[in-house]
């Protein structure tokens, strides 16, 4: 009887073992086993036990007597059982009695006023394991799709190779359409320098057959100026100038 | 006449600049160099070199035939255009890349599948507070116990605890 108190009490107050079970809907009938063996999931546990009056009797009872005996049926017939025991002797007052009730009404007592505390500790304990496992499982989904991203990403950078061989082809292009630019401009250049060189040459020629010839009718003719010649045209300078002179000074 | 004027394509140095992983970007970096430069080189040289005033050295020059014969020496000159060697390896070079990089999309998208895979399983999983532990087993084989290999509790080595 001990046993059976402990047994209802316990799913009542303490609800600590890992992994809990949530979710109650299902109240009074619970189809156990009735149909076939089935394969899928199945239905998950209630979160609570049947309902129970004062910690024994579930309500089940009590609803089965309620058609023939009404609300005070039950009550009536524990009373009617309880004298019976006690009048016959089947159930015998003795100091055991004593020690139970003692016993049972500290148990009562502590259930009664801890209970609830205690079990609100056990529900958190349970509730951190299972964010913890929540948050490994969201870390998880969200590390997946990152990961799909950069593929995605990479994907993309992949295709972005033909850029590169654009421009290397462009390089080599512009290469050699440089150098095939700088070689006709070299070709110019060298037949304009010897173009040029020949006009100067010949320029230069020129000037020095000039000059050579200025030189030599110079030195010719200051080598036929005679002395006698020259002192007639020094006379004649200085006629020359004593007119200019007297020309002058009339005209000051 | 082929390959006269290869033609030159506009590039997009801004989308390769986005395309360029971080690790090649210094490789990048060197050929933009490469490419400004020789694009600065190439504009700088005219197109065609101005032409030489034959009728003024004509006029000039005194030899007779000279100018007549540098005329037509000039003009009958042909400037051999550079052969392109390259452009054929690049071609390889651009073949062997496409097949590589073919390759390595399909590993990719094979690679996306199996994420898309586990995502949908992490998904479509049963929340937690309903799981038993069988189902635990179920969606994530690394949590199951050995129970051959490890026969007594804690069914692992202690160290793993």
């Amino acid at each position: 009887m001990l046993s059976r108190l402990i047994l209802r009490a316990a799913p009542a107050a303490l609800r600590s073992l890992p992994p809990p079970v949530t979710v109650g809907v299902l109240h009074a009938t619970r189809p156990l086993h009735t149909t076939q063996r089935c394969l899928g999931p199945l239905p998950p546990l209630p979160e609570k036990g049947g309902e129970v009056r004062y910690g024994l009797i579930p309500e089940e009872f009590f609803q089965f007597l309620y058609p023939k005996t009404g609300v005070t049926g039950p009550y009536m017939l524990g009373t009617g059982l309880l004298l019976y025991f006690l009048s016959k002797e089947i159930y015998v007052i003795n100091h055991e009695t004593v020690a139970a009730v003692c016993i049972l009404s500290v148990i009562i007592y502590g259930v009664k006023k801890y209970g609830s505390n205690v079990a609100a500790f056990a529900d958190k304990l349970n509730e951190e394991k299972v964010a913890k496992a929540l948050a490994v499982k969201n870390e998880a989904i969200k590390d997946l799709e990152t990961a799909i991203e950069q593929e995605k990403k990479e994907q993309w950078r992949a295709e972005g190779c033909s850029f590169l061989f654009d421009a290397k082809r462009n390089n080599v292009a512009m290469l050699l359409e440089s150098s095939y630019r700088e070689r006709l401009l070299m070709v110019y250049n060298e037949v304009k320098k010897r173009l040029d060189y020949q006009v100067a040459l010949q320029n230069l020629k020129r000037q020095k057959e000039q000059d050579h010839m200025i030189q030599w009718v110079e030195k010719n003719v200051v080598q036929s100026i005679t002395p006698q010649q020259q002192k007639e045209s020094i006379a004649k300078c200085i006629l020359d100038l004593k007119a200019l002179s007297k020309s002058a000074q009339a005209a000051v | 006449m082929a390959g006269r004027r290869a033609a030159i394509k506009a590039i997009d140095w801004a989308g390769f600049a986005e395309r360029v992983p971080p690790n090649q970007r210094a490789m990048f970096n060197a050929l933009k160099t490469r490419s400004d430069a020789l694009s600065a080189r190439l504009a700088a040289l005219p197109e065609k070199p101005p032409t030489i005033d034959w009728a003024h050295y004509k006029a000039t020059v005194a030899k007779a035939g000279m100018v007549d014969e540098f005329q037509k020496k000039f003009s009958a000159l042909k400037v051999p255009e550079p052969v392109d060697t390259q452009t054929a390896k690049i071609d390889a070079q651009e073949r062997e890349a496409a097949k590589s990089s073919a390759e390595y999309v399909q590993a990719s998208k094979a690679r996306i599948a199996q994420y898309e895979q586990q995502l949908q399983k992490l998904r479509s999983m049963i929340p937690f507070e309903q799981m038993t532990f069988e189902d635990l087993h179920e969606a994530f084989p690394e949590t199951r116990l050995d129970k051959e290999k490890y026969p007594y509790w804690p069914h692992r080595p202690i160290a793993d605890l």
